[in-house]
């Protein structure tokens, strides 16, 4: 008798959970589209909040002030999401401003596919040193057929080159004089062949004459804002030797625009081409020769909550759109959760 | 005798039938449920914002005209996220087909697939419109 009940009972919420639960779930689902949306279609209160390095918003929201391109972000405030940047906002500040204490989220922007650099052999001469490198760019696996540019910096030198990766795949040869000072670094811009706006880009620090070179961020904080730069030293003492800004198209030698003993200022130029601009500084810290980098706008950036380590009781929504920064498009993605219903 | 046994046996029947309703509301309380709103209801959303974005500088229409089909299927691509098959086909403003090569990335597996219709002009001393439907389906 109660075996039948319970049959019963079972067959009766199988055959009815689907049209119950998808109800629910289509209104939560569509609550979260909007406020995904609302979040890239907004600028926020005050609406130039991504400029001012302190100020925090009292309403979130990351589009560009007066822009006429749908979802056009403002590279200020997808570069204060970052953790790497000096005036990076915290997830509490944040979640105040969004101002939906049910709702937790986290938002990704990143460029549309990868590029990878990998050295793959060096060969030394008695004046010169060549250093091959391969160039991967993929989307999930997937060649892109991309056109590079590629800077490499050493100490007081900077030199450049373009190609061609049309399967996706090249070899770059870097020929550096034995009398340069490293660690060197490569960076290499990569663009859609098919449409310029579709950037990535990579880094790849070498030794070269010196020892290996030491990780990201060891000796400087770089934290691009408003059109400038704030070089932290985070290894007392250090001495800075060059700062360029690097695009597809352009680039330039920077000049200190204020310093102290913490910290160093410089100005970025507004190149008229759609690239992301690469941040290269050099410097000497004791005895040791240096380089860093950043992009501006500082992506890929990933910040708010971790759902993937959630155990809590809740349903995530994850919603992609195609972003616009400073006329090159990247990819965002906004994951949103709540209690669920 | 058989009346205790009897009894017995519906003792522990109820006693399993309480044990498996609890244990039941237990795990299915523990579970947290993830899902990604890149479906199928989604597709014309992602759809439509992926031709908006790649014709924000309005470079849709002039690789119309230019015919530049290989372009326009690679920029897609790149635009669309990954496990979505596309074909997308233009017509000019009396409903004519202008593509005359196919602008895919491969054949559909799935029976559910989804249309989002665009209309763009290409930036010229020459006005031409177009009408854009992009079908799109989850590759299975």
């Amino acid at each position: 008798m109660v075996l039948l009940a319970l049959s019963a009972m079972a067959g009766t919420s199988k055959l009815l959970y689907p049209y119950v639960d998808n109800a629910a779930d289509e209104n939560v689902a569509e609550r979260y589209r909007e406020i995904s949306r609302y979040l890239l279609l907004n600028d926020g209160t005050p609406a130039d909040w991504g400029q001012g390095g302190q100020t925090i918003p009292a309403a979130f929201g990351l589009a560009r002030i007066g822009s006429e391109i749908p979802y056009e972000l403002d590279i200020n405030k997808v570069s204060r999401l970052s953790s790497a940047s000096l005036y990076a906002l915290n997830y509490a500040d944040i979640f105040t401003a969004f101002e939906m204490p049910d709702t937790a989220f986290r938002i990704e922007v990143k460029p549309l596919f990868t590029a990878n650099i990998n050295l793959s052999s060096t060969f030394e001469l008695a004046n010169e040193t060549t250093y091959q490198f391969e160039i991967l760019t993929e989307k999930h696996g997937i060649p892109v057929q991309v056109e590079l540019k590629c800077y490499v910096v050493a100490e007081n030198y900077l030199d450049s080159s373009l190609a061609l990766a049309s399967d996706g795949k090249i070899s770059v040869n870097v020929t550096l004089p034995n009398d340069i000072n490293g660690p060197a670094l490569l960076v290499a811009l990569a663009r859609s062949a098919y449409d310029v706006r579709i950037a990535s880009f990579s880094g790849y620090a070498f030794a070269h004459n010196a020892r290996e070179p030491s990780a990201r961020s060891t000796f400087l904080r770089l934290s691009p804002l408003n059109y400038s730069f704030t070089a932290s030293f985070l290894y007392s003492p250090a001495n800075l030797s060059s700062a360029y800004a690097l695009s597809f198209s352009h680039n330039s030698t920077l000049t200190q625009i204020a310093n102290s003993n913490e910290s160093a200022s410089y100005q970025i130029p507004r190149f008229k081409d759609a690239s992301p601009t690469l941040i290269v500084v050099t410097g000497w810290n004791a005895t040791a020769f240096f380089t860093e980098w950043t992009a501006y706008p500082l992506v890929p950036v990933q910040m708010g909550a971790d759902f993937a380590g959630s155990v809590a009781r809740s349903d995530v929504f994850a919603y992609t759109y195609m972003v616009t920064i400073n006329s090159v498009i990247y990819e965002s993605t906004v994951w949103l959760g709540g209690p669920r219903e | 005798m058989r009346r205790q046994k009897a009894g017995q046996i519906r003792i522990i029947e109820a006693f399993l039938a309480v044990l498996i309703v609890f244990s039941s509301f237990t795990l299915s309380t523990g579970l947290t449920v993830s899902r990604n709103a890149d479906r199928r209801d989604d597709l014309v959303s992602v759809g439509l914002q992926a031709l908006m974005v790649l014709d924000s500088d309005g470079g849709f229409g002039k690789s119309i005209t230019e015919s530049n089909w290989t372009g326009l299927r690679n920029q897609l691509e790149l635009v669309l996220p990954a496990g979505v098959s596309f074909n997308l086909t233009v017509y000019d403003s009396q409903m004519n087909i202008v593509n005359d090569a196919i602008v895919s990335n491969g054949g559909f597996s799935s029976q559910e697939v989804s249309l989002v219709e665009y209309a763009c002009s290409e930036q010229a001393t020459t006005y031409r419109g177009y009408v854009i439907h992009l079908y799109l389906a989850v590759t299975t």
